[in-house]
């Protein structure tokens, strides 16, 4: 197999260049005069908090696509907070780097994230929100995490990740304006995004891209959609259970791929885009006995031609027990219209699943966590275990072991060289 | 015979009233601050007179575990309401890695509490199921169940008993959770001092087997409100121990019903 590599990601036509947008040029020095007008006022009502993590992965297997056996990661994260009487301001930045060029090295990708690769420096939360009474409005950019399951959310669908590691996916902020009213039962939450923030995909020159052999494959600028996306989601809290309603309208933030022969270079031009989507959704929680049952549905209709109609569902039981606490359940998928489009969806491809996750809190300074995905077909297994350790009040160190194994057709099996160590240090403040 | 007979009502009303005076005065000096109180009487007595509209303290929190290794957290505790009836939150200021975190707890004066815990490092808010509530709360060795109030008519009282506590005088009180609430203890003892009332310490037994001490010490007055400063949580089992002190402790300070939900739980991170 061969590939066109191109390191930096400004080279690709189109992408995000060098120079700073003009959202970029106004966001940056929006939050430096935050943060030096919240240190001046009130201290009281300015909080703080952040930290500085370095990673280092150790893959024994080297991919067609990447022969690296390590890649080393730094991410910087600072978040302040300033409150007032019926306000609140909100703002974090990331700045990070790492030894494998998926970090960009240019100033791109500030505020609104759309860019290959991971933003040098990013805007992570800016955003104003104001309360008064049973109302709560906030604007900016924000994490917005709808759902109640945790092995794998469908109604999530304001929640874009960084899948540039695949099974290890932190979730991308994205800028909206919410609205949420409500007493302690019943919350209805309404939110407007004028922008789809995608999520983001593995990089087509690292492993976590698993090319078709020997087809040289040349990567176009996306096609983004340029709609708002809308959701509504009413949420019932009971004595005995809580649950949820959710509907969303908007643009998958996985991509579906353009594919075309590419005569001159022998090999396909692939192009992302992102299918308009409607979701209906719903999701509950109630203790039984002594496991807590979670569930979470979602139906996915759209109207583009090349993307599929489907339900993804989760049932999950959750337990604390001493210094234990369990997690298993299962994902599962309905196709209720095949397309059979490329895509990249590790949210459908991790279903048809018995997922497990187990913690165990040794002391208060140490913890070892489990955490398993088996494909139903038995064609692809992940397993991750880790031990982490605090030293102090500032630092803790995390030290792991991810195996990914199966069969090069399934979702999972096809990362099957992508087994790695982990080793994390993070210093808190 | 006859002036003793007109004088009688009043001078036997006053002899009546000052019988009644000196038997009261001779039970109290037998007794105790109140006379003829039973178990319940005195709890809540104890609760009544700790009751306040709401509540902030800052709380520094010194683990110790079973090796000596010792750990310090710190949080912001806030409450709106009393006994029965009240609704908390904790939110976390330190270490630095669980800033943030915050746990809502509604009281009810029916049932057990509901209990969310936020994690603002996944934006996540997670509600604590019953079965749940006897894990310990990050790390401390107090349990989720522990920071909930325990409101007078959940439990059956009876008094076995007088026993000091640190040299002050208390009563001691077994204390059996009702059908209605979920208990991960089947008994709490606890012994209530004799001169403000206040619970001096709480010894906490799952099937017989004393598994939480939870002793209050270093008393003062605060606002009219005897209270203890530092609560000492010993968990029996692992023979670890948290120190929790209450700083800049308030009453009665102006807190709105709306920041006492889940929304403001992820709002206020």
């Amino acid at each position: 197999m061969t590939f066109h590599r191109r390191t930096p990601d400004s080279t690709l036509p189109g992408m995000v260049g060098p120079a700073l947008s003009p959202a970029n040029a106004w966001c940056f020095p929006a939050i430096l005069a935050f943060l030096v007008l919240a240190a001046t006022l009130h201290a009281q009502n300015f909080t703080q908090r952040g930290f500085l993590e370095t990673t280092a992965l150790f893959f024994p297997e080297t991919a067609p696509n990447d022969s690296a056996y390590a890649v080393g990661e730094a991410l910087f994260r600072y978040e302040a907070f300033y409150k007032l009487t019926n306000l609140r301001f909100a703002a974090a930045f990331d700045a990070r780097t790492d030894t494998h060029e998926e970090t960009a090295r240019d100033w791109g990708g500030l505020w609104w994230d759309r860019s290959r690769l991971r933003p040098l420096f990013a805007v992570r939360r800016l955003s104003a929100t104001y309360t008064r009474g049973r109302l709560t409005v906030e604007a900016g950019k924000q994490l917005i995490r709808w759902g109640k399951a945790d092995v794998l959310t469908p109604t999530d669908r304001f929640a874009p990740r960084d899948f540039l590691n695949v099974v290890d996916a932190d979730f991308l902020p994205i800028t909206a304006a919410r609205i949420t009213y409500g007493t302690q039962s019943d919350t209805l939450d309404l939110i407007l995004s004028p922008r789809l923030t995608p999520s983001r995909v593995p990089l087509l020159d690292q492993r976590w891209a698993v090319l078709p052999p020997g087809v040289p494959v040349h990567e176009l600028d996306p096609a983004f959609p340029g709609g708002p996306q809308f959701g509504a989601r009413w949420n019932h809290i009971g004595a005995v259970a809580e649950y949820s309603f959710s509907f969303y309208n908007g643009y998958d933030h996985l991509p579906l791929f353009h594919v075309q022969p590419d005569v001159a270079l022998q090999g396909a031009d692939v192009q992302r885009f992102y299918p308009q989507m409607r979701m209906y959704g719903a999701d509950a929680a109630s203790p039984l006995g002594p496991v807590t049952l979670k569930s979470e549905a979602a139906y996915f209709t759209s109207t583009n031609p090349q993307a599929d109609n489907y339900a993804l569902w989760v049932l999950q039981l959750e337990r604390q027990a001493g210094e234990w606490s369990l997690v298993a359940g299962y994902a599962g998928q309905i196709v209720t219209q095949h397309r059979g489009t490329l895509g990249f969806s590790p949210v459908r491809g991790f279903t048809r699943s018995v997922v497990a996750h187990a913690g165990y809190t040794i002391d208060v300074n140490r913890s070892l966590a489990f955490e398993s995905v088996v494909r139903q077909n038995g064609q692809g297994v992940y397993a991750k275990a880790e031990y982490s350790q605090a030293f102090g009040q500032h630092w803790r160190a995390t030290a792991g072991f991810a195996l990914v194994r199966g069969e090069a057709t399934d979702f999972l099996g096809q990362y099957h060289r992508n087994s790695h160590a982990i080793l994390t240090l993070r210093y808190s403040f | 015979m006859n002036k003793w007979h007109k004088a009688s009502p009043c001078a036997a009303e006053r002899s009546s009233a000052a019988l009644s005076g000196l038997a009261l005065l001779l039970f109290a000096a037998l007794a105790g601050p109140l006379p003829a109180q039973d178990a319940r009487q005195i709890v809540e007595e104890s609760q009544r007179r700790g009751r306040a509209p709401s509540e902030h303290y800052e709380g520094t929190l010194e683990v110790t575990s079973a090796d000596s290794k010792v750990t310090r957290k710190s949080w912001q505790f806030w409450r709106l309401g009393s006994y029965g009836n009240s609704k908390a939150v904790i939110r976390f200021t330190a270490p630095a890695e669980v800033k943030g975190v915050a746990l809502l707890v509604i009281n009810h004066p029916d049932r057990s509490s509901d209990q969310w815990m936020w994690t603002p490092a996944i934006a996540r808010d997670r509600r604590i199921a019953l079965q749940d509530r006897s894990t310990r709360f990050f790390g401390t060795d107090f349990s989720f169940e522990d920071l909930e109030e325990r409101d007078v008519d959940q439990y059956e009282y009876r008094l076995t008993g007088e026993e000091p506590i640190e040299g002050a005088p208390c009563w001691r009180i077994d204390a059996r959770p009702r059908q209605t609430k979920t208990s991960q203890y089947t008994l709490s003892r606890m012994w209530v001092r004799k001169d403000n009332y206040v619970p001096a310490q709480y010894e906490n037994f799952v099937k017989d087997q004393p598994v939480r001490r939870l002793l209050q010490k270093d008393i003062q007055n605060i606002q009219g409100i005897w209270t203890a400063r530092t609560l000492e949580m010993t968990d029996l089992r692992r023979k670890s121990r948290t120190i929790l002190r209450l700083e800049k402790l308030e009453y009665n300070i102006p807190l709105k019903e709306d920041e006492f939900t889940v929304q403001a739980l992820r709002r206020d991170q």
